[in-house]
């Protein structure tokens, strides 16, 4: 179980996350939602280690993560898939699969790189291929993939959903909801779509300027109709 | 362009009044100052001129650019052209003089800066660095490649007077000295350059061969060693070094020294050539009968200030005008100064040229300091030391631009007196400078990138802040 | 036409040299987007220490070795010191920063070494190779320059492309941060990055050594070609530098033969504003780099 404590971050005088606690259980997707600039990307990139916080901390089953480097985070099993396009173009798909979770044996990634083929067979039909040549939906499953290769006990997914049309979008999160329960992954989804990711989350966590204002179960928040028009907007 | 000149008066009243008080300041200074200081202020300014169009172009702009030192010897070889070739100038008839020529500096500077800026603006970062650094050892090149044209490795001696004064019009005892030595000097086939200077005290060789490496204000020591007033011709100045090519002046006012020196010149200049970091005063001190009311380095002095003053106010006016706010808009975010109406293209190719025509005109000056132009006198060390002083001082402050000038001519002086008594050998001490100059330019990168004004602003502003406002 | 094909094969040692130096000039970009204006000062400084230990030992590939560890060093402290700790956003500052490093390294030999003109050992033959009855314009030493720029052209690219170093190291150069939530230790790439250009270089270095001769400041001008083959070249590829470095070479040779070695420099400006105008992204490039 990822547990966020008291997380605070500051952007010079800006207080990006304020005193913010979270419990992502594992087998299940934590969603949080919120509106534009309510400090959704800050959490994530502040738990992959991009981004120091000024105060509390991040454990991941009783290991606290926060206050180490980015590359030794992922290397104790909590993966970013970042925002837009987190793919590298100039490398090849499988060139890009295996830049994820080169500290594990040769043996463990081949293993890894065939369980993602079959998961996303599109990827092992272009493997040799250029990055660049794949479609929005394609390169958001090569990222997840790439995390994937990491071997994580968490995964963290920053706004897969942008710039996809909505059915690729449902795949996708399907799929991230299957990998939770399949591989008993801590899931925690940053989404700004919220009726999608409220779909297939089992928690719901409504930030609002760099605060929880709301957390429980993804129907409850789902069905909170002030809640939707004060902070989420529809 | 238009934009340039949309200045509230009072801020230009204001600007005019600084830069009157500072050149009244300055000759006030260099009027009780000894021949030495007042060649090295004439030297300061001479770089200060430049560094000014290096604060508008690295620090405004943003362009890295080593062609500067290249610019400066489009300006020189422009005024040493067109004074040598031009008994009149053109279309207006008047006799050619000093002042015609440095104009002509300037309209090489516009050429060339509209030539190279065009290029450069298309180009970010590493790639104007390396295309103007190309430049910069490229230049000499061609100047050796039309030796007709551009006097090839000896380079051009400089003949035309100022109209107040300077160095007298050739006579021809002069002319044939110069020639002579200049063939001494490279039959003996020393890759530096010898000549005189004619018509003050003739006889002196000087090569100016690499600024970095600069290696002997020892070979001339310090102010008690040079020769004074009357001393006569016959020095012979270590190679080397431009930092000390102006010391070739230290001894030689007189208008009428050439026919002393005639004679022994050609000894002097074989004989002592070779040994380019112990020059020796060959000759005993000749009767000068100079009009003592003259000096050539105040004259120097005067024009490289009044040059730099004038630079100065444009400078000043730029920097601290609407054309300064574009050019730090389109430094800091292109896209958003296009949006916003300004071209970015423009915007560098106007910092460019500017600077290249201060460079210009920094180059005539340095002509007129050195009554020569040569390859040798505007090497990539030359270029380099722009930069250095530059960031030095404060990549983006006119001040920080003057004392950056003050640290290049100076530093390599208080290495020599503190190599003194030390027992340092020849060899560190000559490199110490720019071993300086290389550790400070990493350290003012990395520390602080403002330089030495960009330090002392923000410290100021800690202290007023912490002052003012606890917490 | 004789004559033509003399010229060029007399171009193709030193074209060799001039491609090693905008490797290692393209190695640092790749690493660090970072042009090293300091490399051929970092080459100059360690041929002076190989210089040395040919002085001592006698040994001219015990020099060699002497070069490869001193150029990896220098690298390592040149990229670990100064350039890592430049803030990003300040690009200026990072050329600047090479440049000071370039004057620095080139004061420091002056100090150590002297500022004259030092010949270097000619460890094989110079001679023109007689063969086919008649003597040809290409000595084994250039075979011998030839044959180990291709050993490290060959060497590299099998490093970047089938092992994890070089994945890591492309990738750190196209998105650092995406390099490093995959866990790549993307400091540690950097340096690597650097110290192999280091290496490059230091084995340029003694390579044109012999051919021309060592002083603090005689590879400026192999800094110009240098510069000039990468950024033709596309500054982001192997190949592009090597070729471009060898095709240098091959033209200033040419334009020797026909004119005069002064117009060299000339003309490799002349190439390089042209390309710059008529394909910024370089004849191999295939990123708009040049404007990020």
């Amino acid at each position: 179980m990822l547990t966020i404590t008291d997380l605070s971050v500051n952007y010079g005088p800006v207080h990006a996350l304020a005193h913010v606690s979270i419990e992502v259980p594992r087998g299940e997707v934590t969603a949080v939602i919120g509106a534009n600039g309510a400090g959704k990307s800050t959490l994530m990139r502040t738990l992959a280690g991009l981004v120091k916080p000024l105060t509390g901390e991040a454990t991941l089953d009783g290991v606290k993560i926060t206050g180490h480097k980015a590359e030794d985070i992922v290397r104790m099993g909590v993966a970013l898939v970042p925002e837009g396009r987190s793919t590298i173009p100039e490398l090849t798909v499988e060139e890009n699969l295996r830049l994820g979770g080169m500290w594990r044996s040769r043996t463990d990634r081949a293993a890894t790189v065939t369980e993602v083929f079959d998961m996303f067979p599109v990827l092992g039909e272009r493997r040799s291929m250029g990055a660049a040549t794949l479609s929005g939906g394609e390169r958001q499953q090569l990222a997840i993939g790439r995390a994937l290769m990491c071997d994580p006990q968490c995964l963290l997914l920053d706004e897969p959903s942008l710039g996809l049309a909505p059915l690729i979008v449902t795949q996708i999160l399907q799929l991230v909801k299957r990998l939770a329960t399949e591989q008993n992954l801590a899931v925690l989804l940053v989404e700004q779509n919220a009726v999608t990711a409220l779909r297939v989350a089992s928690q719901g966590v409504v930030l609002n300027l760099g605060q929880v204002v709301m957390a429980g179960p993804a129907q409850e928040i789902a069905s909170h109709d002030e809640l939707r028009h004060a902070y989420l907007g529809y | 362009m238009t934009n340039l000149m949309r200045l509230p008066g009072a801020r230009l009243v204001l600007h005019a009044v600084i830069v009157v008080v500072l050149y009244l300041a300055l000759m006030w200074f260099v009027g009780g100052a000894d021949p030495l200081t007042m060649s090295n202020i004439a030297l300061a300014a001479m770089y200060a001129t430049a560094m000014f169009g290096m604060v508008i172009l690295v620090g405004l702009s943003g362009q890295v650019s080593l062609g500067n030192g290249a610019l400066m010897a489009i300006g020189a070889y422009t005024l040493a052209l067109t004074s040598l070739n031009w008994q009149t100038v053109p279309i207006i008839g008047v006799p050619m003089n000093g002042w015609w020529a440095m104009v002509f500096a300037l309209i090489g500077g516009i050429v060339f800066g509209l030539i190279i800026g065009g290029l450069g603006a298309r180009l970010k970062g590493p790639y104007l660095a390396g295309l103007t650094l190309g430049i910069a050892v490229g230049i000499p090149a061609i100047a050796n490649r039309f030796p007709d044209l551009f006097g090839g490795e000896t380079g051009l001696l400089l003949t035309v007077p100022f109209p107040e004064g300077g160095y007298e019009p050739a006579v021809d005892e002069g002319a044939e000295t110069g020639t002579e030595a200049v063939t001494d000097g490279t039959t003996e086939g020393t890759t530096d350059e010898a000549l005189p200077t004619e018509g003050e005290g003739a006889g002196e060789t000087l090569a100016p061969d690499d600024l970095l490496t600069i290696d002997d204000l020892s070979g001339d020591g310090t102010a008690s060693e040079l020769p004074t007033e009357g001393e006569g011709a016959g020095e012979t100045l270590a190679p080397d070094d431009l930092l000390t090519i102006d010391d070739l002046n230290a001894d030689g006012t007189s208008t009428d020294a050439p026919t002393d020196v005639a004679t022994d010149v050609p000894t002097d200049v074989s004989t002592d050539v070779p040994v380019p970091d112990v020059p020796v005063d060959t000759l005993p001190p000749s009767t000068d009968q100079a009009d003592p009311g003259f000096l050539i380095e105040y004259w120097q002095a005067s024009l490289a200030i009044l040059v730099a003053c004038l630079v100065g106010f444009v400078a000043l006016n730029l920097v601290r005008g609407r054309q300064g706010s574009v050019w730090r808009a389109v430094r800091d975010d292109p896209v958003a100064a296009a949006v916003s109406g300004i071209s970015p293209a423009w915007s560098k190719v106007s910092a460019f040229m500017i600077s290249s025509v201060f460079a210009a005109l920094a180059g005539g000056v340095f002509a007129q300091l050195l009554a020569y132009v040569g390859p040798g006198a505007f090497p990539l060390g030359l270029s380099l030391s722009l930069l250095v002083g530059v960031v030095l001082g404060g990549r983006s402050s006119l001040v920080g631009a003057i004392i950056g000038a003050v640290i290049i001519v100076w530093l390599p002086e208080l290495v020599r007196s503190a190599a003194e008594g030390r027992g340092w050998d020849e060899q560190v001490t000559n490199n110490m400078p720019n071993l300086l100059y290389g550790l400070l330019v990493v350290l003012v990168v990395l520390i602080a990138p403002g330089g030495i004004v960009g330090s002392i602003k923000s410290l100021s502003a800690k202290v007023t802040k912490r002052a003012g406002s606890p917490g | 036409m004789t004559n033509f094909i003399e010229y060029l094969l007399g171009g193709l040692g030193s074209g060799a040299i001039i491609a090693l130096m905008a490797l290692a000039l393209v190695l640092t970009w790749r690493a660090t987007r970072v042009v090293n204006f300091a490399q051929v000062g970092q080459a100059m400084f360690t041929t002076f220490i190989a210089l040395s230990i040919q002085d001592l030992t006698g040994n001219w590939f015990l020099a060699l070795a002497g070069a490869i560890v001193a150029g990896a060093a220098l690298g390592v402290v040149v990229q670990y010191l100064v350039l890592r700790p430049v803030k990003r956003a300040d690009t200026s500052g990072a050329i600047i920063a090479t440049f000071g490093v370039l004057i620095a390294l080139q004061a420091g030999a002056g100090m150590i070494w002297g500022g004259d003109q030092q010949a270097y050992p000619q460890p094989f033959n110079s001679a023109g190779i007689s063969a086919f009855g008649r003597e040809w314009p290409i000595s084994v030493y250039d075979l011998v320059v030839i044959g180990v720029t291709l050993a490290l052209v060959v060497g590299l690219s099998l490093v970047f492309t089938r092992t994890n170093l070089g994945l890591s190291m492309r990738a750190t150069a196209f998105n650092p941060e995406v390099a490093r939530l995959s866990g790549v230790r993307v400091s540690r790439t950097l340096t690597i990055g650097w110290a192999i250009a280091g290496i490059v270089g230091a084995v340029a270095g003694v390579l044109v050594a012999p051919i021309s001769t060592l002083s603090p400041n005689s590879f400026d001008i192999l800094l110009v070609f240098a510069f000039t083959a990468a950024v033709i070249g596309g500054l982001d590829s192997l190949v592009g530098a090597v070729a471009l470095g060898v095709g240098t070479g091959l033209v200033i040779s040419l334009v020797t033969g026909y004119s005069d070695s002064s117009n060299a420099p000339v003309v490799a400006l002349v190439l390089l504003a042209l390309n710059l105008l008529l394909k910024p992204d370089g004849v191999f490039g295939h990123t708009s780099s040049r404007s990020v």
